[in-house]
């Protein structure tokens, strides 16, 4: 998977960068508009995370530029400008999705994730770890071949962390993922714990081992051994 | 009143009263210039027959009684006025008369002259209506001219009012105002062209402000929340340490959550949201209430939903949204471990009570910045002025009340 990274700011960009190649992509960095537009034009990615206050011009003109193309690439925009012009205009040029600053790597995984998998695999779009298959497409959850029935907020709960192996997931990190903004409410994270008990208690029942394992004080991690 | 009534008013005022008063000066002066020319006759007269009386010797013939009267007996002489009975004219008549002594044959004699002042009052009756139709023609005409000059003269003015009343700041191009050769509107136009592009430009660069600080925040908030994500994925990380880090991340992301708060608030203010759609909130508060069902189990409260009519707004899609989860939050939030909540959906108002805390003092106070009930607690204290903040916006009515028997709080929204 070959992802170009657009971002200005020099430790965002290390991090995403070192995030992503850890995760298994094929990273490149463009550090300003003239950059990336020249790699856009002159390599193909299968998806490009842009970064719209560039010092040399606006990122939704690389929008324009990729959509122009045709090109195969997902697009997908991050930016701190949160004004819902930008996010509209964002989504209205072609761009998949629209993440603001700031924002939980692992959300950041998830919907890189949800994009190339929209565009990449056609034709077999399935997820498959350790005992677990998952057709996203169906929202359909096999152990051992043996279809499991989850809610809505398990079978969510389950694609963030398949999106996220061997990655501590921070309680605040999971809730913001799964409510939003009302996130922010909550005194405890006590209902993840339930949503997350339920989960692996289904997942169990069917002969799956527990693959998530808590991290004290800090959340839950996916394992993949 | 209209400029048009009000100019008219005092041109009437005027008028009467320069009308009047010219009347009266005209009437005296003429009565006076009348009078004159007729004592002068009388006198002319006078010396007509006293020679006629020398030449002759004789007293004059008298043809017209009420003209010429002589008389034996002493009468006080000189000019003066009468009145007597005109039988031509079926009335009783002025006149002005002249008495003269004269001595015809040693006998004294008394000739009173007279003459009608009638013609004289004609003459005044002719003059005064004369006047009056002036006048009546005159006013009339400037009252027409008027309504006329205003619907052309003024019809500039009117079309920059039009202009001014559909200009919204909000739009990038600037007021587009047609040219007017009257000086006045011409500078008025230009006044009002200027006053706009420096409040357009005021508002542009308050904008540009509003977004480059939650850029110029957000981006190290970014680096921050990354930076330390990365650094709780190290498997390394001793215990102690890992709860620091996740301390600060906490930090990190409740310092984004106000900022965020913040500029929405100031945009709010700004009125940077412009675009409103017909909404129903009725549908809204239901949807919201079930995506924060979780939270509502975590205290064990059972919520109670009333829709006794679908209401209907006009109002930018993420305010409304905004509105309703600040309220719905706000009464979970600050709730009670099995407390009540109980939300009410009429046409046109929108009603969330909840059990919580007791409350002294104005609860109104609490819907400011930063406000909060408990002050050690996690929230900001943005949730309420949000809200109130979309509620001006719009022209909604809120009201926040507290029952103290069962410890209620009661967040009312009226729609117009």
């Amino acid at each position: 998977m070959k992802v170009l990274i657009v971002e200005d700011e020099v430790p965002l960009r290390t991090t995403l960068l070192e995030f992503l190649r850890h995760g298994g992509y094929v990273c490149e960095t463009a550090e300003s508009y003239q950059q990336a537009h020249e790699k856009i034009k002159l390599y193909q990615y299968d998806c490009v995370l842009i970064d719209l206050t560039l010092p040399d011009g606006n990122g939704l003109n690389l929008v324009r530029t990729l959509k122009a193309d045709k090109s195969e690439a997902g697009v997908l925009i991050i930016s701190a400008r949160d004004a819902l012009d930008d996010k509209v205009q964002g989504l209205e040029l072609g761009a998949d999705d629209y993440l603001p600053k700031p924002f939980h790597l692992a959300e950041l995984n998830a919907r890189l994730r949800a994009i190339l998998r929209r565009r990449q695999f056609q034709g077999q779009r399935h997820l498959a770890f350790r005992d677990l298959t998952v057709f996203p497409e169906q929202a359909l959850v096999l152990v051992h071949d043996q279809p499991v029935t989850l809610t809505r907020k398990e079978y969510d709960l389950l694609l963030f962390f398949l999106a996220n192996p061997n990655r501590v997931l921070t309680k605040e990190a999971i809730a913001e993922h799964i409510w939003g903004d009302a996130a922010d409410m909550a005194d405890s994270f006590d209902f993840i714990y339930t949503h997350l008990k339920n989960l692996r208690k289904k997942l169990q029942e069917l002969g799956a081992d527990n693959y998530i394992r808590t991290i004290y004080g800090l959340g839950y991690k996916l394992e993949t051994e | 009143m209209k400029l048009l009534t009000t100019t008219n008013r005092y041109y009437l005022a005027l008028a009467t009263v320069l009308f009047v008063l010219g009347t009266g000066v005209l009437y005296v002066g003429m009565q006076k210039i009348l009078a004159d020319e007729v004592d002068e006759q009388l006198e002319l007269h006078q010396s007509y027959v006293s020679k006629r009386i020398q030449e002759t010797r004789a007293l004059p013939p008298i043809t017209d009684p009420t003209e010429l009267t002589l008389s034996r007996k002493p009468h006080r002489t000189g000019l003066g006025d009468t009145v007597l009975f005109d039988p031509v004219e079926r009335s009783s008549v002025p006149f002005r008369e002249l008495t003269f002594p004269v001595t015809v044959q040693g006998q004294p004699y008394w000739i009173t002259l007279r003459k009608s002042l009638i013609e004289t009052e004609d003459v005044l009756e002719v003059v005064l209506t004369v006047m009056l139709v002036v006048m009546g023609l005159l006013f009339s005409s400037l009252v027409l001219l008027n309504r006329w000059l205003s619907r052309w003269l003024w019809a500039p003015f009117q079309q920059t009012l039009g202009v001014l009343r559909g200009y919204q700041l909000q739009q990038p191009q600037s007021l587009a105002l047609p040219p007017t050769p009257i000086d006045e509107f011409s500078e008025l136009n230009q006044a009002v062209t200027q006053l706009t592009q420096r409040v357009a430009a005021d508002y542009r660069a308050l904008k540009e402000f509003t977004e480059n600080a939650a850029h110029e925040t957000q981006t190290p908030l970014a680096i921050m929340q990354a930076k330390l994500e990365q650094l709780m994925q190290l498997p390394e990380l001793p215990e102690t340490a890992a709860e620091s880090v996740h301390d600060l991340y906490r930090a990190a992301l409740r310092l984004s959550r106000l900022h965020q708060a913040l500029t929405l608030l100031s945009k709010i203010e700004n009125r940077q949201f412009t675009d409103a759609a017909p909404l129903r909130l009725d549908e809204l508060v239901a949807d919201k209430l079930a995506q924060l069902q979780d939270f509502l189990e975590a205290k064990e409260i059972e919520p109670q939903l009333l829709l006794t009519a679908p209401l209907a707004v006009v109002m930018h899609p993420s305010l409304a949204d905004s509105l309703v989860s600040n309220l719905l939050q706000n009464a979970i939030k600050h709730n009670l471990q099995k407390g009540g909540l109980q939300v009410t959906v009429t046409a046109n108002t929108l009603d969330v009570v909840n059990t919580g805390p007791p409350l002294s003092g104005d609860p109104m106070q609490l819907l400011g910045r930063f406000r909060k009930h408990n002050a050690a607690s996690d929230s900001p204290g943005l949730g309420l002025s949000i809200v109130q903040q979309i509620c001006t916006h719009y022209g909604f009515r809120l009201r926040y009340t507290f029952a103290a028997p069962e410890s209620l709080h009661t967040l009312h929204v009226e729609f117009r």
